[in-house]
């Protein structure tokens, strides 16, 4: 990373570490939300903007997660903490099984199918499937998320343990950036044919791709039940995920393109409760002034990303 | 038995206002490339733009005149409110990749929804009794006026547009900027107009459907285009995305499947099964029902 | 049968009612620059599109170091030593000519999809075996001073030499380069020549594709001509420029690109 990066990202986190002591409850409660929404909005990512694949059923593999946590939770008497894995590895596999059959179609297609995924998954919920889901109220009277030795019961906990899960994740997503894998995944954006013809295996990346923005997206379901300690179907509604679909459009395929699309969508309403009503409104215009003005996102991925050593020159010895 | 038939008679109704809805979608798909995500949401102002004309300016009469007028004039309406979101949404990226026109789309729609909640507020409106809640019953079997009108006008619609596009000048231009928009424009066909006209065709078909989605539904509420119009789109593929008989076809197929699945199974997975469909079909022959194969060169 | 020989035995490749390519047979052998041309739309991208699986022959079959590739996709013949370049260059535009050569080392690296989530000491050296790799290309190619600049913003020259590099970082046995001269000067020309030349030094067989006829005498050394999808003369340079039936086919003039 640049250096500027390095300030960026520090100055960011220490704002973020020290916000608890600024704020009351329910302020601290936005925030929790502002990142587990990030959390989401980064899974986004992975799929449409790295990998430039149309997907609007995000808050499909959200819900899976949440839902996996809440029924293992208060069906089968699981800690959270123990759910995690699970909400994880099934959201994961569900976007292997998903991506499998879909993965070829042109993007109007795949986004069609992807936002009928989504449909298909909230009335399934809805309709109380297999008699575990709950119906249109969902599962309530989730445990918190114990973490033995701390009080874990607090928003102030909650909100650290959702701070250190944004952590680990950007951690994941930088090593997939300096990765075979990562890297694959933006060749294949670019130029699907010249990829696959310099020898990417254009259809296992994709359902890579489709997984890893799944896994990540379920272990933010987890912090969402942990945080509300219900869940519900309309939470995960298709609409979600045209909101996360439009975050990384309009913020930029970049993180704090994704942040500032994620603090615009989620809390300024907060902050202006009389912008919460004009706020899809808003951002309406600002999609199409962003789609004409400045069509890779207020702020874009950069490239160009080269390690030191081979940017110094013949000075290193063997090869 | 009798479920099958009267399940039948809905299903056409309701396939009547999708395909309506359905060749909005398909015909602004065939020349632009574009799913005009907004067009739900237009179908769904038209309702209430329909409610605002028969309070406001016909006065709350509902004779015949006047409920023509109100036909008329919405149409108007909603078609003038189409060109303008092609001039203010699409036109701009004309020549930019196709996400950056799907958010675009994305965008004017929830302008639109979101216009007509700040207008007609967040709850839901009633719609006007325009028809006389007449029904008659052929053993066993329901049919309402309201549905007669539904099926028979959408007919006469679509026989209009069928023979405009297969018969007239402006119909084959419009096949042909279909099939190549920049072909069509060397044989100096105007392509700018031509997509004015499909717009103002789209709205206003679009209108009269979101006309009879308020007489038949009565409940109409501001966020329902995207069901609506997520539904209309999928008749669209499902009859051959760009086809203008296929999306005919389409709707009036998932209005019967949709009606069969709410008769026979539950209302309550209608939805679920309908996407599924949608992405049986998509898998197993994307080019839909009546669609081509258009190869990719090289 | 000598080993790194491409086959071509009977290929055909039809479009619908067109037949694009016309039950063609071709030699290539190890270290042989090799050239294939014809008119204009006499199906020769064609030919390499069946070779390299973008578009697989209906008939026939090809072989490669005796081995059937002729049903394998794309990315599994590029992982066999055959790689291409494209006539309208395909790079991956926004990303900068070192990320662009990176590409080509996808098939040599030895990380799993797991090393996505999470690093092996093992994964990170086979990070830096092939960032200095690509730093081999870099100066072979003498790219180095545009290591980060993103390549759509290279001159149209320098981009084929990206393509180039990109494909020589695969390590291929046999590079396949489709009208690499097209749009270039003639001093570009020359360079691509040469460049040609040292590339075979290393080992490499070359087949290649080319309208500049003076180049192709300069640089082939057997060639095969087809028209219409089917083979109308093969031989040497010095013998194509005698055939009247090739003569014929292009009507006596070839144009400069």
């Amino acid at each position: 990373m640049k250096y500027s990066d390095y300030y960026g990202y520090a100055l960011f986190f220490l704002i973020l570490v020290l916000l608890p002591s600024f704020l009351d409850s329910r302020w601290l409660a936005v925030a929790t939300t502002f990142i587990i929404f990030t959390i989401v909005a980064l899974s986004q990512d992975v799929v449409l903007g790295k990998s430039g694949m149309f997907n609007m059923g995000q808050a499909l593999f959200f819900g899976l997660g949440a839902y996996t946590s809440a029924i293992c939770n208060t069906k089968f008497g699981m800690p959270l903490l123990a759910t995690v894995p699970l909400a994880i590895i099934i959201p994961a596999l569900f976007g292997i099984i998903l991506a499998g059959p879909i993965i070829h179609l042109r993007g109007d297609y795949l986004l069609v199918v992807t936002i009928g995924f989504n449909i298909v998954f909230v009335q399934a919920l809805q309709n109380n499937l297999l008699g575990l889901t709950g119906g249109p109220n969902g599962i309530f009277g989730i445990d918190v998320l114990r973490i033995p030795g701390i009080d874990s019961g607090t928003q102030s906990a909650v909100y650290y343990i959702c701070l250190a899960a944004l952590v680990m994740v950007l951690i994941v997503l930088k090593n997939l950036e300096k990765s075979k894998a990562g890297r694959a995944l933006t060749y294949f954006r670019e130029d699907p044919l010249a990829a696959e013809s310099i020898g990417i295996n254009t259809r296992v990346y994709k359902i890579f791709a489709f997984a890893f923005g799944a896994g990540i997206a379920g272990l933010a379901g987890t912090l969402y039940a942990n945080q509300y300690s219900a869940v519900s179907p309309e939470a995960f509604d298709f609409v979600q995920s045209v909101l996360f679909f439009s975050i990384v459009i309009v913020g930029g395929s970049s993180v704090p393109g994704i942040v500032l699309g994620v603090f615009v969508m989620f809390v300024l309403p907060e902050i202006f409760r009389d912008f919460a009503t004009w706020r899809y409104f808003i951002f309406g215009f600002a999609m199409i002034f962003t789609m004409i003005l400045r069509p890779c996102g207020i702020w874009p991925a950069t490239y160009g990303k080269v390690p030191a050593y081979i940017l110094k020159g013949k000075q290193h010895g063997n090869k | 038995m009798d479920i099958f038939f009267q399940q039948l008679v809905n299903g056409l109704t309701i396939g009547a206002m999708f395909a309506l809805i359905a060749l909005g979608y398909t015909m602004v798909y065939g020349v632009m490339k574009l799913i005009n995500f907004a067009h739900g949401d237009m179908v769904a102002g038209s309702a209430f733009v329909g409610l605002s004309i028969y309070t406001h300016v016909m006065g709350e009469a509902a004779s015949l005149p006047a409920v023509i007028a109100i036909f008329l004039l919405t149409a108007t309406v909603v078609a003038f409110f189409g060109i303008l979101l092609e001039r203010a949404a699409y036109r701009p990226l004309r020549s930019a990749p196709r996400l950056s026109a799907v958010v675009s789309a994305l965008g004017a729609s929830l302008i639109i929804q979101n216009g007509i909640m700040l207008v007609w507020g967040p709850r839901m409106r009633i719609f006007p009794e325009l028809i006389p809640q007449l029904s008659w019953e052929f053993g066993g079997v329901i049919v309402s006026l309201i549905q007669l009108l539904i099926m028979g006008l959408s007919l006469l619609l679509m026989i209009a547009l069928y023979l405009f596009i297969e018969k007239t000048r402006m119909g084959a231009a419009i096949r042909a900027a279909s099939i190549d928009q920049d072909a069509a424009r060397l044989m100096g066909i105007n392509v700018d107009r031509i997509i004015a006209v499909i717009f103002i065709i789209g709205a206003s078909l679009g209108a009269v459907g979101g006309l009879f989605i308020g007489l038949y539904y009565r409940g109409i509420t501001f966020n329902m285009g995207w069901q609506y119009g997520l539904y209309a789109f999928v008749a669209a593929i499902m009859g051959g995305i760009g086809n203008i008989p296929g999306a005919m076809l389409g709707g009036i197929l998932l209005g019967l499947f949709n009606a069969f699945i709410a008769g026979y199974v539950s209302s309550t997975w209608a939805d679920a099964f309908t996407f599924i469909l949608l992405i049986v079909i998509l898998i197993v022959r994307p080019t839909g029902i009546l669609g081509e194969r258009v190869a990719e060169k090289v | 049968m000598a080993t790194n020989d491409l086959l071509l035995e009977n290929v055909t490749k039809r479009f619908g009612g067109l037949t694009a390519v016309d039950r063609l047979d071709m030699e290539v052998c190890q270290g042989q620059i090799y050239g294939l041309i014809g008119p204009n739309g006499a199906g020769k991208t064609t030919v390499f599109n069946c070779i390299t699986g973008i578009h697989p022959c209906e008939e026939g079959r090809i072989l490669w170091k005796g081995e059937d590739i002729t049903e394998l996709p794309p990315y599994r013949i590029a992982a066999k030593g055959i790689v291409r370049t494209f006539q309208t260059i395909r790079l991956f535009p926004q990303m900068s000519v070192a990320e662009n050569i990176m590409s080509g080392r996808h098939v040599k690296s030895s990380q799993g999809w797991w090393h996505g989530i999470m690093h092996t000491p093992k994964s990170r050296r086979d990070e830096r075996k092939n960032w200095l790799k690509v730093e081999e290309q870099l100066e072979f190619f003498q790219l180095h001073e545009f290591t980060v600049q993103p390549v759509q913003s290279l001159p149209y020259g320098l981009q084929r030499r990206v393509e180039i590099a990109r494909a020589m970082a695969a390590e291929p046995s046999l590079l396949i380069l489709d009208e690499p001269a097209a749009g270039l000067n003639d001093k570009e020309t020359m360079a691509l020549l040469e460049l040609v030349f040292r590339i075979r030094e290393m080992g490499v067989t070359i087949l290649l594709i080319e309208h500049d006829m003076d180049l192709v005498m300069q640089l082939t050394e057997k060639l095969t001509v087809i028209n219409f999808g089917k083979k109308i003369a093969e031989g040497t340079p010095a013998q194509i420029q005698q055939n009247k039936d090739v003569i014929e086919a292009y009507l006596g003039s070839d144009d400069d690109d």
